[in-house]
């Protein structure tokens, strides 16, 4: 069954008098546990459609479903609870909270909201985190005095601390050097597989794209190519079974 | 909540100059609020305390008996100290002493000088506190065992020209209108302590009820002096409701007499137009005598306040300008917390939670500043004959600060300063996260 499913999806941008259509009728269904890559040029409609995968943007027309269910028509807060339970971020430049140190950071998440696990059982999990991204070292460190890499680890942590069912990262790699930027891609891919979390990741570099069990491939908004472990598959997700409703 | 409380005081040290600047200015203004405030609040119990003690009383009883065929005679006395003794302790009125004293302003004469002054009766053995307040240059507060004793301000003994121990004659009128004349001996000369020292000079009140025809135990005001100030109104009412039930009173809080400067002036004025047999009371205090004193210190406190809200003004061009400039510094940040999860109203309070710390923690500063301000202007003694003697504690400078203006001030600050912090803040929570995390800066 399909954890996410873009219909038809479009999206214009008021650009002063005129309108830039950045996505132009796009849809694909994504299979949960999957490591998706969305790839294509600069300016081919990557960002837009994550974003609106990851409820920060909505669709000018079309539909996007999150776990089966619709989004169009929710509030600012419903969608802000669902990007805190449902989703996790990481972005092309880190985006860490400067003030908070790296354990702070992988923290922040799972203070928001209703918490409900014990004080003992947090320290665990993102202890458990810090350790997974390679990080014990630095826990205490700030974002300013880690690189690149490192940052991008803190990030990985800090979007997996609310096990969100879909992780969605926009050019993770992007202001890394090519090899630091297979190290996070891989310990992406070996989280997919420990946690079977859902990657969306962007890309335009061709090494990286291969990595992913899913290319949706776009160019100038649309979709290109849509391939699963070497397969064609199909636009829409598979109906649920209507016997289990 | 927790968390974006904290996030908001760690964002203060983020730009810890500009923070610094702008609590620096919140600091200012609040210390020169806070010292004014303290200096009002010092000059009123000052004076009051400085007034009180030489009037020895906050709440005042007088009499006056209008005698003869036509009731035309009028006498300022007290005759029955029974009945005012007795309701005094009815009323419940905490006093911590109570005075008797007859007074008259008569001319002291000396080798052919001539004063006209006010001379107190007093009991100075009961009125020992006076001896803390009246301190003597010359002479002795033991020369007062002399019945004729007298203690002059070293001004009028000046004009005199007398010295410890020389006799003043003394001339008056009676309390029933006739000329007397009388004999009294210098014991102590006081430092002339501003308008207040030469105010009055101090005599055995059994010799001034002599000299103005009073039987001894008789005297003309009963002055009562109570353990705490800021009770005096009450005390006047309680006295006054006691006494009505009994006794003639002449109105209290006589108001819209034309001329007159003080509520006692104003009563004064409506007694004259009454009529009435016997002796008839009046009830006053502290207040009504000074209360210039407490229109200087409202005038005081409000210009201190319209100081407290134009400074503000300014800081709160300096608060919305630089939460404005913070809310594009940290747009991204702001755009990636609205991604993990932080709701709108969350990004708001973490702008309004950072300028409240920003002023709470201004404000205390201010507060500090002012009381080490205030703790080192009152450190110099400016002596017992400064000119400022009256707004003066013993010679100091004082400050009060009352604890309800200083809440009250740091609750202004920190109401303008969520005001100033209030449109950037709902500015951050509105922005749309998607064009947060685009923008680059
Ligand atoms: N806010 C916006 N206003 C107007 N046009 C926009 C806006 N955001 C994106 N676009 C346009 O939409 C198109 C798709 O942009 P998008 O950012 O999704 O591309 P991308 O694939 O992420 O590119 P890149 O690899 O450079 O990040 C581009 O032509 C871009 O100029
Ligand atoms: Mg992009």
């Amino acid at each position: 069954m399909g954890i996410v499913e873009l219909k038809d999806v479009r999206k214009v941008y008021p650009l002063g008098k005129v309108e830039v259509e950045a996505v132009k009728g796009v849809s694909f269904c994504i299979e949960k546990g999957d490591f998706i890559s969305i790839a294509g040029p600069s300016g081919s409609g990557k960002t837009t459609i994550l974003n609106m995968i990851g409820l920060i943007d909505h669709a000018t027309a079309g539909e996007v479903h999150i776990d089966g269910k619709p989004t169009a028509g929710l509030k600012d807060r419903e969608l802000t609870r669902m990007r805190h339970e449902v989703l996790g971020f990481i972005f092309q430049s880190f985006n860490l909270i400067p003030v908070l140190n790296v354990w702070e950071n992988i923290e922040f998440p799972l203070l928001l909201g209703k918490t409900r696990i014990t004080k003992a059982e947090k320290n665990d999990w993102i202890d458990w985190l810090i350790a997974e991204v390679g990080l014990v070292e630095w826990k205490r460190h700030k974002p300013n005095e880690l690189s690149g890499g490192q940052r991008q680890r803190v990030a990985i942590a800090r979007a997996l601390v609310t096990k969100p069912q879909i992780v969605l990262a926009d050019e993770p790699t992007a202001n890394l050097d090519s090899a630091t930027g297979e190290q996070i891609i891989e310990l992406m891919k070996k989280i997919n597989r420990e946690l079977e979390t859902t990657f969306i990741f962007s890309t335009h570099d061709a090494k990286i794209v291969n990595i992913a069990d899913h290319i949706i491939r776009l160019r100038d908004g649309l979709v290109t190519e849509n391939v699963r472990r070497g397969e064609d598959v199909a636009e829409a997700c598979a109906p649920a079974n209507t016997a289990g409703d | 909540m927790k968390t974006i409380a904290n996030i908001a005081f760690r964002n203060l040290s983020r730009q810890k100059k500009r923070s610094v600047l702008l609590g620096a200015a919140i600091a200012f203004g609040v210390m020169i609020v806070t010292l004014i405030n303290g200096f009002a609040g010092a000059f009123v119990s000052n004076v009051s305390d400085n007034f009180s003690y030489l009037l020895a009383g906050h709440v005042f009883v007088s009499g006056v008996e209008k005698t003869g065929a036509k009731l035309d005679k009028e006498i300022e006395v007290i005759r029955d100290d029974a009945v005012l003794t007795a309701a005094l302790k009815d009323a419940g009125v905490p006093a911590k002493y109570v005075t008797r004293r007859s007074d008259f302003d008569g001319s002291l004469i000396f080798e052919g000088k001539k004063v006209f002054h006010s001379i107190a009766g007093t009991d100075l053995a009961n009125e020992r506190f006076l001896r803390d307040r009246l301190v003597l240059k010359e002479g002795s507060w033991d020369n007062m065992k002399d019945p004729r004793a007298i203690v002059l301000s070293d001004k009028i003994a000046g004009k005199l020209n007398v010295q410890v121990g020389d006799r003043i004659l003394v001339s008056l009128k009676t309390a029933a209108g006739q000329n007397n004349a009388g004999e009294f001996v210098l014991a102590g000369i006081s430092f002339d302590t501003g308008i207040l020292g030469s105010l009055m000079g101090y005599a055995n009140i059994a010799y001034v009820n002599e000299l103005l025809g009073l039987a001894s135990g008789e005297y003309m005001t009963m002055g009562i002096m109570l353990d705490d100030i800021s009770r005096t109104e009450r005390s006047a009412t309680a006295l006054y409701d006691r006494m009505k039930a009994s006794l003639q009173l002449f109105d209290r809080g006589v108001k819209d007499e034309k001329g007159a400067t003080t509520p006692f002036m104003a009563m004064m004025r409506k007694q004259n137009r009454e009529q009435w047999n016997g002796v008839k009371y009046r009830v006053f205090t502290l207040n009504d005598i000074l209360a210039q004193v407490q229109q200087i210190v409202d005038a005081i406190n409000i210009a201190a306040f319209v100081i407290l809200v134009v400074l503000f003004f300014i800081v709160m061009v300096g608060i919305t300008n630089t939460f404005r400039m913070v809310m594009y510094e940290r747009i991204r940040e702001i755009g990636t917390m609205r991604a993990v999860g932080v709701q709108r109203g969350e990004i708001r309070s973490m702008f309004l939670y950072e300028a409240l710390f920003l002023a709470i923690g201004g404000a205390l500063a201010g507060i500090v500043l002012a009381l080490v301000a205030m703790a080192v202007i009152s450190f110099f003694n400016l002596g017992m004959d400064s000119p400022l003697f009256i707004i003066l504690k013993n010679g100091h400078l004082s400050f009060r600060v009352p604890p309800f203006q200083a809440v009250g001030n740091v609750l202004v600050i920190a109401v303008l300063t969520l005001a100033a912090a209030f449109f950037p803040a709902r500015n951050a929570a509105r922005l749309d996260p998607a064009v947060a995390l685009r923008t680059l800066k």
